[in-house]
């Protein structure tokens, strides 16, 4: 196992899943659009929170794949099916708690359950598995996560 | 998402109106495009002011419309109900409540309403409403929030209200820099802010019309969709742009015809996408039609008709650009010395001609004009050193086969006028196009015969028919208000100025109440027909509102 190959596959990873949102993005299929949510956290200007939060995403892509190579290294293996299983539950974390509980609490341009009136402009907020962004978000988030999950995993294992 | 005019059972409406009986006139507030519809009632008067707002500071909705209500006098009951429909009312729609407010979503696409004093009573799977009682001095506000690919953006009140404004300051503001000192200056000034909607911003495309489908005939298979950039139109839209110093919108406009016929080059299509692209393919939709008028037709099959004309307008497009003081870069230059060596290539073929027509090719003469003038205008870049003169020669050559062409094969000794085709007797107000762009002298007898044949034969009051004889579809059409005004600027660049102010007051009292024009207008009755508000139209507006005033000024 290797960093460097983690940090490699974290790459690779966010790259395909950046894809994968956003062609399902283009076919209509969703809305979520993780660099706008990501970027408008910081700036209302829509043309700098979408760079901005395209620089955001691959760095949590790439702290992600570290936290993937230290469970790996805890458990003493890595591989593609392993990265796979590692996004699966990554995928479900994010649906449930990540983005739809916890980026609310500290976004401060996403409404809550809680919020009527607003004072100022707010972002939709993703909803229980992101369904508020289309009834197929579940899915396709959970497949380009399984897809960053197994080339962390295997971009690891290929750096021993 | 609201497509009523061509289905009102399934198109997808947003309706607002008193619940008692009602007079309404409507307006929008000078110089921008901010509309008002006051509504008359026995308890009172409200004012409704729809707004498409600009983008503002901070965080805004990817689109957005608001409808502001406002109490003028007495007490007004309103209701108001949405009916959204995306996908041309054939995706499913579903709408629910999330966050207090209601929200619509299909696919990628959402739609959020946010109503402020304005009582959303009901929400069910296909509907949003409400009802609303309004006082004088009363306010109430429904904005649409609309979002595509993304999360929707939810605003206050004050946001709203404030974009409100801005958007109305913004268009005063843009009407206010127009240098337009001549005639029929609230019709020019109304025509630029028509002709700045149909500009898709992104990429600068200028659309033909807003609507797909609105009927030539009543009833009839005459339906086509505009929402595309159509070469044809390239002339006149730079002509306006440059000649009301819009010098933003002619850099933006030039640039993306250049660019979304790189894509074909050297071949032009008929018509592109407003985003550059060449693939529009035409289907039916299964919407009822307006009046009964199918089919409901979005893409255009026109697009892969051999139309010789496209390419004088565009010459005439460039050379009005680099006329205008601007210029042409080295690969834009290439490519328009490229295009000029195809004319000579090609235009000896028959084609569609500029009507699109759907009987058999022949040869147009308003496409052999045009091909004249190509190649006229290359050579004059060319002499300017503004393209390659490498084959200069040669397009001096092959202008010169096209006017023999024209002068032997397309003229009537007996009509004394150019005719619509060779060997043909018939007329088509689209030769008046050869005086618009620069083909011959406007004032010799041919053309004054030609002049005073469509006034004969086309002509009706201010109306005036595109052509007669065949093609190649059933049914028939009603008076084309373009060729009305192609008619008067023919009258102003020929000396005629007296008929062609005339004719001008004429045309300018046929706009609706908002200072709109149609594609086409129905002579018995008056009643508009074909898409709307169609570009050529306030194109040619400006177009002869122009000439007339620099003939004027001489």
């Amino acid at each position: 196992m290797s960093v460097w190959g983690a940090i490699a596959g974290g790459f690779a990873g966010t790259v395909v899943l950046t894809t994968v949102l956003r062609a399902a993005n283009q076919l209509n299929v969703t809305r979520i659009d993780l660099p706008f949510l990501l970027g408008t956290a910081f700036t209302s200007d829509r043309t700098r929170a979408k760079a901005l939060g395209y620089v955001l995403h691959f760095l949590v892509g790439l702290a992600f794949a570290l936290i993937y190579y230290a469970v790996f290294l805890a458990i003493g293996q890595s591989g593609w099916w392993l990265g796979a299983i590692f996004g699966f539950v990554h995928g479900v974390f994010s649906g449930t708690a990540l983005v739809n509980t916890l980026l609310p609490l500290i976004h401060p341009r996403m409404g809550t359950p809680s919020t009527a009136a607003p004072a100022v402009a707010l972002l939709e907020p993703p909803g229980f598995l992101m369904l508020n962004y289309g009834a197929q978000t579940p899915l396709v988030s959970l497949a380009a996560h399984i897809a960053y999950g197994a080339l962390v995993g295997g971009f690891t294992a290929l750096g021993s | 998402m609201f497509g009523a005019l061509l289905d009102a059972e399934r198109g997808g409406s947003f309706g607002l109106r008193p619940s008692v009986p009602f007079q309404v006139e409507r307006c929008y507030r000078p110089g921008t495009n901010v509309l008002e519809t006051t509504f008359h009632t026995e308890g009172g008067i409200v004012r409704v002011t729809d707004v498409m707002t600009l983008d503002g500071p901070g965080l805004t909705p990817f689109r957005e419309l608001a409808r502001r209500v406002e109490g003028l006098a007495g007490q007004v009951p309103l209701d108001w109900r949405i009916e959204p429909r995306f996908g041309y009312a054939e995706a499913a729609t579903r709408v629910e409540r999330r966050l207090g407010m209601s929200v619509a979503t299909s696919g990628a696409s959402a739609l959020a309403v946010q109503c402020w004093n304005a009582h959303e009573t009901a929400t069910d799977s296909g509907a949003i409403a409400g009802s609303v009682d309004v006082r004088a001095g009363e306010s109430a506000l429904i904005a649409l929030s609309m979002a595509h690919q993304e999360p929707l953006v939810f605003s206050s009140r004050e946001e709203v209200e404030g974009r409100i404004a801005a958007t109305g300051r913004a268009w005063a503001g843009w009407s206010a820099a127009r240098a337009y000192h001549g005639p029929w200056g609230d019709a020019v000034i109304r025509s630029a802010l028509a002709l700045k909607l149909l500009v898709y911003a992104p990429s600068g495309a200028v659309a033909a019309a807003a609507t797909t489908s609105l009927p030539e005939e009543v009833g009839g298979e005459r339906n086509w969709d505009y929402r595309f950039c159509w070469v044809r139109d390239s002339a006149f839209t730079m002509g306006a742009f440059l000649g009301l110093d819009c010098a933003e919108d002619a850099g933006a406009y030039f640039w993306w015809l250049m660019h979304a016929s790189q894509l074909t080059h050297p071949r032009l299509r008929v018509l592109y996408s407003l985003n550059g692209g060449a693939h529009t393919p035409e289907r039916a939709l299964r919407l009822r039609g307006y009046r009964g008028s199918r089919p409901v037709r979005i893409g255009n099959g026109a697009a892969v008709q051999l139309q010789l004309d496209t390419y004088g307008e565009l010459f005439q497009t460039a050379w009005l650009y680099a006329a205008g003081g601007y210029r042409l870069d080295n690969d834009i230059a290439r490519h328009i010395a490229g295009m000029a060596d195809l004319v000579c290539r090609m235009w000896r073929r028959p084609d569609a001609g500029i009507w699109e027509v759907r009987s058999r090719p022949e040869h147009f003469t308003q496409s052999k004009m045009m091909c004249w003038v190509a190649l006229d205008r290359a050579r004059e870049l060319a002499e300017r050193g503004l393209v390659p003169d490498a084959h200069v020669q040669r397009w001096r050559q092959e202008a010169l086969s096209i006017h023999e062409f024209v002068e032997t094969r397309c003229f009537s000794d007996v009509k004394q006028s150019y005719i619509r085709h060779a060997g043909s007797d018939e007329l088509d107000a689209s030769l008046l196009l050869g005086i618009l762009l620069g083909y011959g002298d406007p004032t010799t007898d041919r053309w004054t015969g030609t002049v005073d044949a469509v006034r004969r034969e086309l002509q009706s009051g201010p109306f005036v028919r595109r052509y007669t004889g065949d093609d190649g579809l059933g049914g028939s059409e009603g008076a084309f208000l373009t060729c009305s005004f192609w008619l008067a600027e023919a009258l102003a660049r020929s000396r005629r100025l007296d008929e062609a102010m005339a004719l001008m007051d004429g045309l300018v009292g046929l706009a609706n109440d908002v200072g709109l024009y149609a594609e086409e207008i129905d002579p018995a009755n008056g009643a508009f027909l074909g898409n709307f508000p169609q570009g050529l139209s306030h194109l040619a507006l400006i177009s002869a509102a122009l000439a007339v005033a620099e003939a004027t000024a001489r």
